[in-house]
């Protein structure tokens, strides 16, 4: 070596010592030593696996299953609360959830759920012993100084080797040198600082580019199909999903036997069961009646019920008719008698500043485009309607003011059940708008009354109410 | 890729010795004691029976799992298990006297009685009494009713011809595994590995037969009507796990007393240990898979076996059932799943033997769960839905009656055992086993 080579050596940064050794059980003796010697950085290369060379090395052990039951379990939490948040979840207006009910089924049951958690399990799980494989080796490495020594290219052959850093506080290089040779180094190389050139190698950049090209040729392709017209049937990826086997409701099953034994997949052949007689579906069970219909409890029976669901729509709609002018008479006499309707708000239904809001907002929606943002019956579809009836183009009944003095008069129950029933030719909204929002929009109706017209004959405790 | 070590035996003692011929007298008296005092105590032949059942039931099962284990360890040619598969051998051979230990149920069944079995009486019906059945069977016009489909499988001479079939053939793998791997002791003949694990092959199918008809002959007939095709994966995941457990703790209980103390090393624990806590996942995954299925589908006939069990009853009370539904789910599944996680205490002979003993316990508790709600209900409602099902655990019944069977077990094992060497003594891959290590 000369001199010059000598001081470039020298300026490089020496960063260990590796020896070589012939066999393992060398191997393994010489990182016994250099344990009990009290080397701490060092570590062991073979061709395989050398069982007690981790003990030899003084390797603690991996803390990786650890590390993978935190984020196992961390899966299992967040498995469950996506499923959770999924279907059950009805927190605030920021994340709402989506707790819709589905065939009466419960929101949230936990057996249904258990797959998916632990699937999410395994997935974290291995994902974290992978990652967390690599991360505890420092991987992935582009180049290591280890691979500049020619010997040690038969690392992978038939040669062991231990490697002393200088980063050990017991390091030194003679010192260090000589005691290798005595625990039976075959050979001692230097391993110093690899000062090559640090930049990726120039096929891998060109690698990367051209992946990156591909990746950006789908989102390409979907901006382009976005700006086009395809007359072209869609791709069916999955056509058992299209296309499901399944019965339509109100239909009859096809006959799964023969002709003499006909097998249908219920004895009477339809698709779908009636609701068994005398049961109520889930969330259905009305029996508050103040709260649900506007009646005085105790006061709705049966028949009363019945006449309440029957007046809307057919029997009410009748008199508009020309053909049932004719009988008024008749049709007074076979008018049921009114309900007992309540007059004050049900106790569960809270007037507030929140319920008028959300009565306003309801209200503006389903009502004001007839009855008119102020409730005096000037919306735009009823103004349009009398032109064109008017003009004899169309037939239109007007819609109320709710300020006259014959609706204020009428008691809450009344205006509840006008909203979920329908009266006159003004349809039901029961299916639309539900049963809270209903006594919101009463609410907000009151409210509109007491700012209108001031009529006689609104009772005190209805405004009282209104006024809470 | 390591040269075998030589084998050699160094402990002292391999063997029971002369102490069997004291230990099948005294394991004897408390199986008398024990199932004695069942039976005084139950005052009912049927209730009796069944309490029976459970424990004979949960006995034939491990002894089947020590049968699998003997086989799937010549399947897969495994070094490690040879120390302690002699003991595995030897719990298989217990399937052939178990048949003696079936009779008193197998008896009155082929003399008619349907005390057990419903099924085993003439023109039973899930639809009740024979005129419901025919009101029933009128209005529905389905081609052949099920019951009469099933009678053809169940029916009590078919019953009892599988029953001897079964016995027969578990007899006589387990002592072509025991009866060869003894002959080695002798002569130290290697083909003798090799003629083993060539017919485990075929050997493996038809234990896998056998256990599969079985599981639904022992237990699932006893609620005829119902439909698990995972039930004999579920027999088959705690018989597994309850024999990894025996010969876990037989092999401690002989080292604590001097035997074989050189050749079961902590390694082979470690390994026990690791297949315990895999067949503790595995049951469960079996067990809620079974229920998944079942709840999801929602068919009465298959969800009311899960009712009886899970459910309040129809008058809205608490049976009893549903804390054993709990313990399995918690002691069965939960518990041992984090205790047996480390790696620490898989290597605790200690922790192993508490392990073990408690995994037994809950393997008689998974049985007593499945027989002895079928009691309940024939007793509490033999026809119709189970509205009024009772709770009937009795400690002063159910428990001699198992530790009556426990004191049974280890009487075979000792008549089997005798002073033939507990570990394969010149088996070819002993040098592997004592040299096995864990990473």
């Amino acid at each position: 070596m000369t001199d010059k080579q000598n001081q470039e050596m020298e300026d490089q940064k020496l960063l260990g010592l590796l020896a070589q050794f012939e066999d393992p059980n060398t191997l393994i003796k010489a990182c016994n030593e250099a344990r009990e010697s009290g080397y701490k950085k060092i570590d062991a290369f073979s061709p395989f696996p050398v069982h007690g060379i981790d003990p030899a090395l003084g390797i603690p052990r991996t803390i990786l299953p650890f590390f993978v039951l935190i984020i196992g379990l961390t899966g299992c939490a967040v498995g469950l609360g996506m499923q959770y948040y999924a279907n059950a979840a009805d927190w605030s207006s920021l994340f709402p959830g989506y707790n819709f009910m589905i065939s009466g089924k419960p929101f949230f049951s936990l057996p249904a759920n258990i797959p998916v958690t632990f699937e999410v399990v395994i997935l974290s799980s291995a994902i974290a012993t992978f990652l967390g494989m690599w991360a505890l080796n420092r991987l992935p490495r582009l180049a290591n100084p280890l691979h500049r020594i020619s010997r040690f290219k038969r690392v992978t052959n038939d040669k062991f080797f231990l490697l002393i850093e200088t980063k050990d506080p017991k390091f030194s290089r003679e010192q260090t040198e000589s005691e290798l040779n005595q625990w039976g180094a075959s050979a001692i190389e230097e391993v110093n600082e690899d000062l090559t050139d640090q930049q990726l190698p120039s096929w891998l950049q060109l690698v990367g580019l051209m992946t990156a090209l591909i990746l950006l040729i789908p989102p390409v392709l979907i901006f382009r199909a976005e700006g086009m017209t395809n007359r072209k049937p869609r791709l069916h990826v999955v056509p058992d999903m299209d296309w499901q086997d399944k019965y339509k409701t109100q239909t009859m099953a096809p006959n799964l036997g023969d002709e003499k034994h006909p097998v249908y997949l219920f004895v009477d052949g339809r698709a779908m069961q009636e609701p068994i007689p005398g049961t109520i579906a889930r969330g259905d069970l009305d029996t508050d009646s103040e709260y649900y219909r506007g009646i005085k409890s105790g006061t709705d029976s049966f028949a009363t019920l019945h006449s309440a669901g029957a007046r809307t729509g057919l029997q009410d709609a009748a008199p508009q008719e020309p053909s049932d002018q004719d009988t008024p008479a008749a049709e007074s006499s076979a008018e049921p008698a009114e309900p007992d309707w309540v007059t004050q708000f049900p106790p569960n239904v809270t007037v507030d500043q929140a319920l008028l809001e959300r009565g306003q907002q309801r209200f503006n929606i389903y009502c004001s485009v007839c009855h008119g943002y102020a409730g005096n019956g000037d919306g735009l579809v009823n103004v349009r309607a009398m032109a064109l009836a008017a003009s004899g183009q169309a037939t239109w009944t007007a819609a109320k003011s709710l300020n006259e003095p014959e609706v204020i008069k009428n008691p809450v129950g009344r205006i509840f059940d006008t909203i979920s029933n329908g009266r006159g030719t003004m349809g039901p909204y029961k299916s639309q708008i539900p049963v809270e929002d209903r006594w919101a929009i009463v609410a907000y109706v009151r409210a509109l009354q007491g700012t209108g017209l001031k009529p006689e004959g609104v009772t005190k405790a209805d405004e009282d109410t209104v006024e809470e | 890729m390591h040269e075998a070590p030589p084998a050699k035996i160094t402990s002292p003692v391999v063997s029971l010795k002369d102490n069997y011929v004291r230990l099948i007298p005294v394991s004897l008296i408390v199986a008398a004691a024990g199932i004695g005092t069942a039976l005084l105590l139950s005052m009912d032949m049927q209730r009796f029976s069944f309490a029976y059942l459970t424990c004979f039931c949960t006995l034939m099962s491990l002894c089947l799992g020590g049968l699998f284990f003997v086989i799937v360890m010549h399947l897969t040619r495994a070094g490690w298990s040879v120390t302690v598969r002699r003991i595995a051998e030897i719990i298989a051979m217990c399937t052939l006297p178990m048949f003696v230990l079936y009779l008193p149920i197998l008896i009155p069944l082929m003399m008619g009685s349907d005390e057990v079995y419903i099924w085993n009486v003439e023109g039973w019906s899930i639809h009740g009494d024979a005129e419901h059945k025919a009101k029933v069977l009128a209005e529905a016009d389905y081609p052949p009713p099920i019951e009469e489909l099933k009678a053809m499988y169940l029916n009590r001479w078919f019953f009892g011809g599988r029953m001897v079939a079964y016995f027969l053939i578990w007899g006589a793998m387990a002592w072509f595994f025991l009866g060869n791997s003894l002959k080695q002791d002798r002569t130290g003949d290697k083909q003798i590995t090799a003629k083993m694990q060539k017919h485990s092959t075929w050997m493996m199918i038809v234990f896998a037969a056998t256990l599969v008809f079985s599981s639904f002959d022992f237990e699932m007939s006893l609620a005829p009507f119902w439909f698990s095709t995972m039930w004999p994966v579920y027999f088959f995941a705690g018989s597994m796990l309850s024999a990894l457990a025996t010969i876990t703790l037989i092999a401690i209980c002989l080292q604590r007393t001097g035997r074989v103390t050189d050749e079961i090393t902590v390694e082979h624990y470690h390994d026990l240990g690791k297949l315990m806590f895999s067949f503790v996942v595995f049951w469960g995954y079996i067990a809620f898979s079974q229920f998944l299925l079942i709840w999801y589908a929602n068919i009465p006939e298959e969800t009311f076996w899960f009712a009886w069990r899970i459910n309040p009853n129809s008058e809205g009370v608490m049976t009893g059932w549903q804390w054993f539904s709990l313990v399995l789910l918690f002691g069965h599944l939960l518990i041992p799943l984090l205790a047996l996680m480390a790696r620490t205490v898989r290597r605790s002979k200690n922790f192993l033997l508490y392990a073990a003993i408690y995994l037994l316990i809950m393997h008689w508790i998974d049985h007593y769960w499945i027989v002895m709600p079928q009691y309940s209900e024939m007793v509490s409602h033999p026809v119709g839905p189970a509205a009024g099902l009772a709770f009937h655990f009795n400690p002063l019944v159910d428990i001699p009656c198992a530790i009556g069977m426990a004191g049974v077990f280890v009487a075979l094992f000792c008549l089997i055992a005798r002073d033939r060497p507990l570990v394969p003594l010149k088996d070819p891959r002993l040098g592997e086993a004592l040299a096995h290590h864990n990473p």
